[in-house]
């Protein structure tokens, strides 16, 4: 039930940025905005432990549970305070000072730019340069650091949250070999391909600063308040169908791009993929043919790829090539 | 990753105890005063937000470092039954809960009161609600205030496990069963730093061995059901004797209330960590008080700080203890306040609120006419953050000078919103028309061809759900559903397939569709199908409906008894259950129908078990007995076999029978599979025999695809390999004596199966 790792905490490097970053409540708020699965989670978790255990800090940890799933959004909170500082705020961070994106294509739909504080440090999953990000993450002031972490994680076998964790970690002014002990401690199965990914992400990644230019103001945080409530919703809290269909959800974040080619010229038309199909929606059927993928949906499972028969015609249906985002 | 990081270890200065320092969640500080405490056995069934609790309690048994009896059960009262049985043969026996969970063993919490049965329950409190939800709300904590248990306040992570060691000493000290409350997500799931006892043997010094104390008057003590030297008769019926029952119950919490302070102290001085029946912060002699259970009190400390800063003198009172009511101590704390906000995560819809009544009541007595105004707040995702206690403050500063007429209120709510009056949102999808639903060829249910091609014509009844890459259970409702023409009307148990398509205000169903919680979707099915044979009888329902029934294979542990008397009524509704051989949504903790030796989150490897302990339910064998008019089981490896069972289901259903159709479901996410490979992984399970393809007619067995005979079979280790981390374990060679095992019964079962099939009598 417990792990024993015996360490005299030591004073953090005075120029962590998790000193210089409080709040009006002695905390830095950090938050990591993911997907299901991403392991964004367990990187947090062990940052948080190894943080506290290292260099006597204090905070929580606090994740953004829910009944969401692989592939859908989440988040998570991490606070830091030195020892001493009441904590007593639990719950999701809405202002934070630190922000790490696991998937760029997350910033527009859930406004990642909203709550974030003046100065803000925002770690942003992405091959392009700090310049083009900061536009797109609205950035009133601060600093962008990009790292393409994706293809980072899979060159080197590794999983998104480590070159992620990396350079969070990098930028918070913790020593890289703490969080290197660390990771390869926690899973020492995959502790080589993972070390790896971790390395290259910070030698990889780019940064820039930038100052308050007016060019973006600083936004209050996403209050959540649909147009349905007291006064409006149906009887009992029911949906009505024709009106409030997932019809036409986009879910594009979830497959992150990566949805199964199809190659009309092949398809026989056979209808095996859509038994198979784990996305009922996703594959596009129309008037007795197999007319495509809906890539604003299909989450890119490759159950159909795995089914479709080899013909004459050659395969209709094909994992893509190379890595997006 | 449960496991704690220990971080120093702090020597007996102030304290007689060594403390140690560790960084942990609610949930996992639970698991740890359990584990400290040394409890003789611990009854459990999984609830989002509690369930980790005792999943960390099952990692240390099997890891050795505990040895209690931990029995997960078939439901919540299942599991509190067996604490009940733990109890009275004299054994210490806890158990974790939340929400519906709690309602569901409620009938146990008088019984184990008025039976004097010390125990203790978690509350890892969570809301109980329809439409469903997950998340924080003290509706589960106040549905007990008058079951008879004492009832200790946990505000946040530290306190979770210091008063699971508290609470044992002082139920077992009058025998009275206690709760632990702590709240949902904001604690349960809160990683925090706190103190904990260094050496589990001073826990044990602190509780003592079960005391079997007298209750009031020294010699009518708790007893031992297996005193077999001394007979006695526990639960008797019981009369106009019964009136006696509840002074005893309540003299005992006046006992408990003179009790509890000692107890305190005790604590106090082993640990330097004080509690009492209530906590309160700020100025006693301030003009405003605010009143919060648990992190809502948490939270407005640091209001009641940033205020004093502006020179605004503030009180908290955060009450600890509910149970027994210590009305003295709340009045004291609340002081002089003239104006009381009482801040619950709950509302007695019809009433003033809980906890605000009590207070109103206590102070009246004590002839104190404070105005106490009532919000009900942080219910659901809602969280109570420092802004949240702020709000309250200047409620009390200024009410009732507010625009808003609902601010006005006495009783409103902190959070809530009208919605946009002028919302007329348009329509996106048409009502699909049962002529667009007509594939079914003969309509002469199985005998009919099965073209794939022309079935990809029907409508999805469904459409765009947000369930994991490469989950099972839509592969097999789509297709399965393509093997039913018409109307359909679904009715769903709680599980992933429920969560992941009714996100409000979206629906992913396109036909109508009916979530009642849990277990219960097979009865309120009974209810529907009557109504429509009325109606239909009346003229009234001109629509052919095909109601269908989806379940989890949870669904039918906890709701095996409702589904035995819907086979046993031969009520004319389709049950699907898909089974991933877990409770997926909750987590992954183990379903009676996972295989023996899987890894699940409360059933591990280490020294003393080796994942899930017995083999997997052939739920078809107990139906059987009840006689209903069809069962199958299907694949979606074998796409033609289950639209015909589908369409025979429904030809049944039509007929006036039951039907009960179970398919093997793959979960990638919890299985530690690959997203893209569940037809080849559902194909080795079929050849394998583990799932094998069957129906039932009218008590006749026929084998629908017999891979024997097609010279198929394969090993049961085959469709493990493909079936992913869960099932790693049986792969390895250490454990070949499981895996032969399960060959063996796998095979047994096969045998027998191929013997029915072959009979007409058996």
């Amino acid at each position: 039930m417990t792990t024993a790792t015996r360490e005299i905490p030591t004073p953090l490097p005075a120029d962590s940025p998790v000193l210089a970053m409080r709040d009006e409540l002695g905390m830095c708020n950090i938050l990591l905005s993911a997907l299901g699965g991403d392991g964004a989670n367990m990187a947090a978790k062990l940052m948080f432990k190894v943080a506290c255990t290292r260099w006597n800090l204090d905070g929580g940890y606090d994740a953004r549970y829910g009944s969401e799933k692989k592939g859908t959004a989440t988040d998570v909170s991490v606070r830091f305070c030195s020892v001493g500082t009441p904590v007593r705020q639990s719950g999701p961070t809405t202002n934070p000072h630190v922000l790490a994106v696991f998937h760029q294509s997350l910033i527009e739909p859930l406004q990642l730019w909203r709550g974030l504080r003046r100065g803000a440090l925002c770690i942003v999953n992405s091959h392009h340069s700090p310049d083009v990000v900061r536009e797109r993450m609205r950035l009133h002031s601060g600093t962008v650091v990009c790292v393409d972490a994706t293809r980072i994680a899979a060159e080197c076998g590794s999983r998104l949250n480590m070159p992620m964790a990396a350079v969070l970690c990098h930028q918070l002014g913790f020593p890289d070999h703490v969080f290197r002990n660390a990771i390869a401690k926690q899973w020492p199965n995959a502790a080589e391909r993972n070390l790896g990914a971790f390395d290259r992400a910070i030698g990889e990644a780019t940064r820039a600063t930038f100052a308050d230019d007016g060019r973006f103001a600083i936004e209050a945080g996403v209050v959540t308040r649909g147009p349905l409530g007291w006064r409006n919703m149906l009887n009992g809290g029911t949906i009505d169908a024709l009106t409030h269909s997932t019809v036409g959800r986009d879910n594009r974040i979830a497959a992150g791009g990566r949805v199964p080619e199809f190659h009309a010229e092949s398809c026989s038309n056979c209808g095996i993929c859509l038994t198979v199909c784990s996305d009922p929606g996703g594959l596009l059927w129309r008037e007795g043919r197999m007319t495509g993928i809906d890539d604003r949906f299909c989450k890119g499972c490759m159950r159909c790829v795995e089914a479709c028969p080899e013909t004459k015609k050659g395969h209709a249906l094909t994992v893509p090539l190379g890595i997006s985002e | 990753m449960t496991a704690t990081i220990e971080i120093e270890r702090n020597p007996a200065t102030n304290t007689k105890c060594a403390q140690r320092t560790i960084i942990a969640n609610g949930n996992e500080a639970v698991a740890r005063a359990i584990v400290d405490i040394g409890y003789d056995g611990e009854g459990y069934y999984p609830i989002t937000p509690s369930s980790e609790a005792g999943e960390v309690v099952s990692k240390a048994f099997a890891a050795g470092e505990t040895d209690l009896a931990f029995v997960v059960g078939t439901s919540e009262l299942a599991a509190i039954g067996i604490c009940a049985g733990m109890a009275v043969a004299g054994g210490r026996a806890v158990d974790v809960t939340s929400a519906n969970g709690l309602l569901l063993k409620i009938e146990e919490l008088p019984a184990i009161a008025g039976l004097g049965l010390p125990m203790v329950l978690n509350l890892s409190t969570r809301d109980v609600s329809a439409p469903l939800n997950i998340k924080n709300g003290h509706t589960d904590l106040y549905a007990t205030l008058g079951l008879g248990w004492i009832i200790l306040m946990a505000p946040n992570v530290q306190a979770a496990y210091d008063m699971n060691i508290i609470a044992i000493k002082i139920a077992e000290a009058v025998n009275l069963p206690a709760i632990v409350a702590y709240d949902g997500f904001h604690t349960s799931h809160a990683n925090r730093r706190f103190d904990v006892f260094a050496d589990r043997e001073d826990v044990r010094r602190f509780v003592g061995p079960p005391p079997f104390c007298g209750t009031l008057e020294g010699k009518n003590g708790r007893f031992s059901f297996l005193d077999v030297n001394h007979p006695r008769t526990f639960g008797p019926y019981m009369n106009d004797d019964l009136i006696n029952s509840k002074v005893q119950l309540d003299l005992k919490f006046e006992k408990a209330y003179q009790l509890l302070p000692g107890i305190f102290d005790e604590y106090a001085g082993l640990t330097g960590r004080r509690y009492g029946f209530v906590e309160q912060y700020g100025d006693r002699s301030a003009r405003h008080c605010l009143v919060g259970l648990n992190t809502i009190g948490e939270a407005a400390r640091d209001a009641v700080d940033r205020l004093a800063a502006q020179d605004r003198a503030t009180n908290l009172v955060i009450p600890t203890v509910l149970r027994p009511w210590p009305e003295q101590e709340i009045v004291d704390a609340i002081g002089s306040a003239g104006r009381i906000v009482v801040a619950e995560r709950a509302s007695q819809y019809g009433a003033n609120n809980y906890l605000a009544n009590e207070i109103g009541a206590a102070l009246q007595r004590r002839g104190n006419a404070a105005t106490i105004l009532q919000r009900t707040c942080g219910v659901g995702g809602l969280t109570i953050t420092l802004d949240d206690a702020l709000a309250f403050y200047e409620l009390a500063d200024r009410w009732p000078n507010f625009d808003d007429t609902d601010a006005r209120r006495v009783k409103w709510y902190h959070g809530a919103w009208p919605g946009d009056p002028n919302y007329n949102p348009p329509q996106t999808i048409q009502p699909i028309a049962a002529s667009a639903c007509q594939y079914n060829g003969n309509g002469d249910g199985a005998a009919s061809k099965v073209d794939l091609r022309v079935l990809s014509n029907m409508p999805t009844r469904f459409d765009k759900h947000a369930a994991c890459p490469g989950c099972g259970i839509f592969t097999n409702l789509n297709l399965f559903l393509r093997g039913i023409d018409g109307h359909v009307c679904l009715l769903f148990n709680t599980g992933c397939g429920m969560v992941v398509t009714t996100g409000y205000p979206l629906t992913s169903f396109k036909v109508p569709y009916f979530h009642n919680l849990f277990h219960n979707a097979c009865s309120t099915a009974t209810g529907v199908v009557e109504m429509i044979k009325r109606f239909k009888t009346r003229g009234d329902l001109p629509e052919d409906i095909t109601v269908i029934a989806v379940t989890g294979d949870g669904g039918d542990d906890i709701g095996m008894d409702q589904l035995v008397g819907c086979a046993l009524r031969d009520d004319p509704f389709i049950m699907l259950e898909y089974d991933n051989k877990g409770y997926m949504n909750t987590g992954g903790q183990l379903c009676y129908s996972g295989f023996k030796g899987q890894i699940n989150s409360n059933a591990h490897y280490g020294s003393q078990q080796r994942g899930k302990t017995r083999h997997h339910k052939d739920i078809i064998e107990i139906l059987r007995g009840a006689t209903p008019s069809y069962l199958a089981t299907a694949s979606e490896a074998h796409p033609a076999d289950m639209i015909r069972k589908a369409r025979k289901a429904q030809a049944v259903t039509r007929g006036g029978g039951f039907a009960f159709v179970k398919v093997i479901s793959v979960c990638p996410l919890n299985w530690g599979m690959t997203e893209h490979g569940g037809v080849e992984t559902v194909e080795a399970i079929v050849n394998a025999c583990m799932h094998p393809l069957l129906e039932i007619e009218r008590g006749i067995t026929r084998i629908t695809v017999d891979p024997e005979k097609k010279g198929k079979k394969v090993g049961v280790g085959e469709a493990f390999k493909l079936m992913g981390s869960a099932y790693r374990p049986l792969c390895e060679s250490k454990n070949a004596d499981l895996l032969a095992e399960i060959q063996a019964e796998v095979d047994h079962r096969w045998a027998r199966l191929k013997a029915m099939a072959e009979s007409q009598v058996l």
